[in-house]
């Protein structure tokens, strides 16, 4: 079978899970041909190194995978802050939980409507990519 | 007519003020004194020669027959007559006397007339005044009766009879009469009190019980008093007054009133009276207790003189209201502020109070003390949000738990789809490896969820009362390797007797899981310093742990330093859930912790344990 590998130039995959971490890096292994996959335990580590490569001029992430339930800084916690960086590309965040709780999906609903990046409610297991959650075509355009 | 003119006129009897007229045998006057004539309205001048029935018959009274009578017998008689003018009536009495000559002849008759209007109204009064004292006596049941000393003779009037429901004729001794009233003080006293008034005349009027013939009680009034002749005690005269019904009118009021006074009185209820300037003019005991004075001290004040200004005001608005709109106020909730600043919760109603022609003079008022009640209700507001916050907990709770038993369940999806799609058996060991961790953790998260329900289910855990120093002792131990591989300085000013009540299991988790957490997120660049502190306020005991490590920046992570995070999997270090856990066993032992830091200067957390019991 012929699968269309996708370029990518750099992916961020946010959780303190290394089962998750482990599952999302296989998955992506079929579906996206990318060099450079970061994985961080917690918002604040992935927002730090965002910030250095920021500053340094370096590639920042067109794809992240983000968990809500982290110590120390959480998804929410994460978006709060991202959405406040200047990030010229439309960057395709993938927010993934195992969480049930309604005031989680209503979160994601007001941050999808706050910012100009895309916004993919996922919840766990996932057993897939989706060619959604790493390219979007830009119908308006 | 010839014989009239010869008999010459008496210039004496004309002049006489008396009425007096001269009649011959053929019943003609002859003479009359002037004032005679006037009364039957005769000229003085032309009256004479004329017919005495005439004149007579012109008054009323007396008729033809029995004037010719009185003309004709020769004999003394008497005759009354009036004569009507107009609505006047003057009555007269005529005596006809004969008129003798010398020789005894009779000439004629001399009539003697009198005005009797007085004498004759006079009578007429006086048979009124009889009339109405008998009425009066009958109605008003006052008899009398009177003794005659000289004949022992002791005489009833019908109403005293009457009275004493014996027949009309009964005529009693003095001591049947006696006899009558009710033996004992009664029978004593007024035998006492007759015989004093016989003695030296002092009078008396007493209020005594007589039975009466017919076996009935009766409450009378006897008064005597002495009838003194020439200094003499002659007779003794009195009244006798049946007095009965209102004896009984008033003891059936005085009756009613102290049937209200105690109702009013003893009514879990502060009543009062106000008039319409609000001043109380009635108060019951209650009240009284309530203000703490008597019903003298409070009577004619208003509330302004009682109360705290604010509330007075707001008390007299809703008593003009009252007494405006004359409806009544029912059932309204006040506070009521007294002069030292208590306040009291009330129920309170005011109804308008009317008189007889229905104008407002004023108002009854009636409050209840709710304080106890308004106390309940918030107690039971406050269980309320006790629950409620306790209801938010648990669903809380069962979201993280269903959260973190999702993430391990969908790890094992996830794996076990790996696993069956993969042909590298390389990488099927190494997925195998991680479905044996993820079941690993699994198992940790359910102990440790299971250490949290423990906690949640098992409240009633006996508090003992432990030694602070010791316990804090053991968890140095226990900790030593940790502690001294950390170059830990540990400063312990924890007085030695100190306690605190406490379940000992959770005493030993709160020590070593904030001791624990101030090395562990201790400052890299320096050695851990930990300080422990206790001290007694009030009904707690505060434990503080001070470090100078990293801090929490409490602006950002101050709402969920206790909260519950997902680190149950990540199990590289299992005490992530120990703030949750700490802060769950400290409230089930009813007291709290609180936290206070600053970014790179270090934290402290102060437990407060609950001294009291539960």
């Amino acid at each position: 079978m012929f699968i269309l590998m996708k370029k990518i130039n750099s992916i961020y995959i946010i959780d303190d899970d290394p089962i998750t971490i482990f599952g999302i890096k296989k998955m992506l292994k079929t579906v996206a041909d990318c060099p450079d996959i970061a994985a961080f335990e917690n918002g604040k580590l992935a927002l730090d190194d965002l910030l250095a490569r920021m500053k340094n001029e370096g590639p920042v992430p067109e794809v992240i995978f983000l968990d809500i339930n982290m110590p120390i800084m959480d998804g929410w916690e994460f978006l709060e802050e991202f959405v406040t960086l200047d990030v010229k590309k439309r960057i395709i965040i993938n927010v993934i939980t195992s969480s049930i709780d309604p005031s989680d999906y209503q979160k994601w609903n007001y941050f999808r409507l706050k910012c100009l990046h895309y916004l993919n409610f996922k919840n766990k297991p996932i057993y897939k990519i989706d060619a959604t959650d790493l390219k979007r075509i830009n119908i308006a355009s | 007519m010839k014989e009239v003119e010869t008999i010459p006129r008496h210039y004496l009897l004309k002049q006489l003020p008396s009425f007096i007229a001269l009649v011959d045998n053929n019943h003609i006057l002859v003479d009359a004194s002037d004032s005679w004539l006037s009364q039957f309205g005769e000229d003085p001048n032309k009256g004479l020669g004329t017919s005495i029935m005439d004149l007579f018959l012109k008054h009323k009274g007396i008729g033809p027959k029995r004037l010719e009578e009185c003309l004709t017998k020769n004999k003394t008689c008497t005759i009354r007559h009036k004569k009507v003018e107009n609505t006047n009536q003057q009555w007269f009495k005529s005596t006809f006397v004969p008129w003798f000559d010398e020789e005894e002849n009779v000439l004629g008759t001399i009539i003697q007339t009198e005005d009797i209007s007085i004498a004759i109204e006079k009578d007429k009064e006086l048979e009124k005044a009889k009339t109405l004292l008998k009425t009066k006596s009958e109605v008003a049941k006052v008899g009398s009766w009177e003794y005659d000393i000289a004949t022992e003779k002791l005489t009833w009037s019908d109403v005293t009879r009457a009275i004493h429901q014996v027949s009309s004729n009964y005529e009693p001794t003095v001591s049947e009469g006696l006899e009558f009233y009710k033996s004992g003080y009664c029978r004593n006293k007024i035998s006492m009190l007759f015989h004093k008034a016989l003695q030296d005349g002092t009078p008396f009027n007493e209020r005594l019980v007589i039975i009466t013939k017919n076996g009935e009680e009766r409450w009378v009034i006897a008064g005597g008093k002495a009838i003194k002749k020439n200094g003499k005690i002659e007779k003794l005269f009195g009244t006798f007054q049946d007095i009965h019904e209102q004896v009984m009118a008033e003891a059936r009021t005085r009756e009613s009133e102290q049937l209200l006074t105690t109702l009013i009185d003893n009514l879990p209820l502060n009543v009062f009276v106000k008039d319409q300037d609000s001043r109380k003019i009635l108060v019951n005991k209650s009240e009284c207790d309530y203000l703490g004075t008597t019903p003298e001290n409070l009577i004619g004040k208003t509330d302004f003189e009682l109360y705290d200004k604010k509330i007075a005001q707001i008390s007299r608005d809703e008593d003009l209201e009252v007494m405006r709109t004359l409806k009544p106020m029912l059932g309204q909730e006040t506070i009521n502020v007294r002069k030292d600043g208590s306040s009291t919760h009330f129920l309170t109603s005011k109804i308008p109070l009317l008189d007889v022609e229905g104008k407002v003079y004023g108002l009854i008022g009636m409050s209840m003390d709710i304080s106890n009640l308004k106390q309940k209700e918030d107690e039971l507001r406050d269980l309320i949000n006790v629950t409620a916050i306790q209801n938010k907990k648990l669903i809380n709770f069962a979201h993280i738990v269903s959260h973190n038993l999702r993430s391990h369940t969908a790890n094992f999806s996830m794996l076990l789809d790996f696993l069956i799609k993969e042909k590298d058996e390389k990488e099927k060991n190494r997925i195998m490896n991680m479905l044996s961790h993820a079941s690993d953790n699994l198992l940790d998260t359910l102990e440790n969820l299971n250490e949290v329900v423990d906690i949640s289910t098992n409240v009633n855990l006996e508090k003992k009362s432990l030694n602070l120093t010791e316990n804090i002792t053991r968890v140095r131990q226990n900790l030593s390797a940790f502690l001294e591989k950390n170059k830990t300085e540990f400063k312990n000013n924890v007085q030695d007797e100190l306690t605190v009540m406490s379940v000992p299991a959770y005493l030993e988790s709160i020590i070593l899981n904030l001791v624990t957490n101030a090395v562990k997120y201790r400052n890299p660049n320096k050695n851990p310093i930990i300080e422990l502190n206790a001290k007694k306020q009030d009904k707690h005991v505060i434990f503080s742990i001070s470090d100078n490590g990293l801090g929490i920046d409490l602006d950002r992570y101050g709402g969920k330093i206790f909260g519950m995070y997902k680190t149950f999997h990540n199990n590289k270090d299992a005490r992530g859930l120990g703030l949750y856990i700490i802060k769950n066993q400290i409230e089930a032992m009813g007291g709290n912790i609180t936290v206070s830091s600053e970014v790179n200067k270090g934290s402290t957390f102060n437990v407060y344990f609950n001294e009291e019991n539960q």
